[in-house]
């Protein structure tokens, strides 16, 4: 794709560092527990774990919607917990977030959807429509550019959302199950986008349940389970067959 | 050009429809109280003007036609004798013609032509103003006519002038509850617009939008929203003006001052609706700020 460019990165500084980050809602209990972790510029991702580990809430943390109850978070060598606020939205613009309800703005078309990125950081229109447009035609929607998200299926909303959080070549792109709603042909043209995006030195953190996926791409996985966070090597596409988790979230 | 695509659906919201109506009552209060405020101001400018260093003199007419002499005779003393204060500047009798204009507006035309014992009046122009100067004047005018009259006009205009303040800031206060009420009223409109559209800010937010961007988008669709409805104001309160300086001038002359306003106040009319529609923008735009800097 050529709307894409190498993103700026530095070797010497981890891309995502969690230091003893803990987070609980309104006093309850604790989410996430004690998390520790650290990754290098230009990694990829899966971040796996049973409903109600907590990874919605990690990826929260990432994408500064949710401040960490103890402990710290860094983005880029940048300790966002501690950030002033009026600094967050030139953070927020280096991450790219592909939420699981999509949040796409209804009463907006697709184009405008993808085009927000661009507009919040005052790109020029001409570049937005160049940009959107390419992007809209490479996931399959170049049909569907003035649809509203109310007309679109699942797996389309879908697609709009992903090329909204990867239109403005964020440093960082979170993606929360990106191919639960579509089939295996576009979920495939969806992740080789995501490794495309990688290649160019965009870190990518999927978050899925779909073994199946985590194992034919073969990335590091951050398997969280009893609120803790362990980076776990490769799946391999033979050790996919039969893992599931249970109801519980204990693996067999 | 301002460009009023939003990412926020404005205008649709049930707190955005009613901006316009309520910017249109406001512009036509505010234009009938800035409207008051000049009247009331020309008035008692001019007020002012007719009373400071002037007063009258009356000779009272003689009983008897025969004493037109007699009466001239002493109009003349008074005459003489002001003219001779170091503090009198001029010394006017007035014609027959102006003391008939005086009298039209009560006794029709012709009165002064007709049988009435009228007395003569004398219009003195004053170096100063002050009370030694009056009282000089009383005692030179007394001993040569007596019963003359020295009719200092700001005893009973001064009350009258009083009384005309007090409506004048009553109706400035009248046009400083109406600008209140406005922002007020955008502050809460405002408001129930972000509760309203909270999930769509917090999208702009994560995607890194800034506050200012948020409060630009609010505060441009307000000003459109704003400026529809100081447009129908406008009209409203031209039209209101129009009526009203249509049955003035159908009441009889004399009995009111004529009042020219003034190119300022005709400027003032249209800068009335242009305030508001900006008011109301800078309202929303400090609202959306206050209220954005709570969220994360």
């Amino acid at each position: 794709m050529q709307i894409f460019n190498q993103v700026e990165t530095s070797n010497h500084v981890a891309a995502v560092e969690l230091k003893n980050v803990s987070l609980s809602y309104d006093d309850g209990p604790d989410v996430l527990s004690n998390l520790n972790l650290a990754l290098p510029p230009g990694s990829f991702h899966f971040l796996t774990g049973p409903s109600g580990a907590g990874k919605t809430s990690l990826l929260k943390l990432l994408y500064l919607a949710q401040r960490p109850t103890e402990g710290s978070v860094h983005l880029f060598g940048t300790n966002v917990t501690a950030a002033a606020r009026r600094t967050l939205p030139a953070i927020r613009r280096k991450v790219g977030v592909v939420f699981q309800d999509f949040r796409l703005l209804d009463h907006l078309s697709a184009f405008d959807n993808v085009a927000l990125p661009l507009r919040v950081a005052a790109t020029s229109e001409p570049e937005i429509k160049s940009n959107v447009t390419e992007l809209l035609s490479w996931v399959g929607l170049d049909e569907f550019m003035d649809a509203k998200p109310a007309v679109l299926s699942g797996g389309q909303k879908q697609r709009v959302a992903i090329a909204r959080a990867v239109v403005n070549r964020p440093r960082l792109i979170l993606a929360d199950e990106p191919t639960g709603n579509v089939d295996d042909a576009i979920a495939m043209r969806l992740m080789q986008l995501f490794m495309e995006l990688n290649k160019l030195g965009s870190n990518i953190i999927i978050a899925t349940h779909n073994e199946q996926l985590v194992a034919r791409f073969g990335f590091s996985r951050l398997a969280l389970s009893a609120r803790t966070l362990t980076e776990l090597p490769p799946l391999l596409a033979s050790d996919a067959s039969g893992i599931e988790y249970t109801a519980d979230g204990a693996q067999p | 050009m301002i460009s009023l695509r939003t990412d926020l659906p404005l205008g649709g919201d049930s707190a955005s429809r009613f901006i316009p109506w309520l910017v249109a009552i406001m512009v036509f209060l505010g234009i009938l109280a800035v409207s008051g405020v000049s009247v009331f101001d020309t008035i008692l400018s001019g007020w002012s003007r007719a009373v400071t260093g002037t007063i009258t003199i009356q000779i009272p007419a003689l009983p008897a036609d025969s004493e037109k002499e007699a009466n001239q005779a002493r109009t003349d003393r008074a005459v003489t004798a002001l003219s001779a204060l170091p503090s009198v500047e001029a010394v006017r009798v007035l014609e027959n013609t102006e003391i008939d204009a005086l009298l039209a507006p009560w006794l029709g035309e012709g009165a002064a032509a007709g049988d009435l014992p009228l007395p003569d009046l004398i219009d003195v122009t004053l170096a100063d103003d002050e009370d030694a100067t009056l009282e000089l004047i009383r005692t030179s005018v007394a001993t040569v006519v007596p019963d003359a009259i020295v009719d200092d006009h700001r005893r009973w205009f001064e009350h009258l002038i009083d009384l005309t303040e007090g409506f004048r800031l009553l109706t400035i206060g009248v046009a400083l509850v109406v600008t209140t009420a406005l922002a007020l009223t955008i502050v809460y409109a405002t408001r129930a617009s972000l509760a309203e559209f909270k999930e769509v800010i917090s999208v702009l937010h994560l995607i890194g939008a800034r506050d200012i961007y948020v409060a630009s988008q609010f505060a441009k669709r307000t000003l459109a929203s704003a400026l529809k409805g100081s447009a129908g104001g406008f009209a409203a309160g031209a039209i209101a003006l129009i009526a009203i300086g249509w049955l003035a001038r159908n009441v009889e002359s004399g009995f009111l001052p004529d009042i020219d306003l003034g190119f300022g106040f005709w400027i003032s009319i249209p800068l009335v609706s242009l305030f508001a529609a900006i008011l109301a923008m800078v309202t929303a735009f400090v609202t959306v700020l206050g209220t954005l800097r709570s969220m994360i």
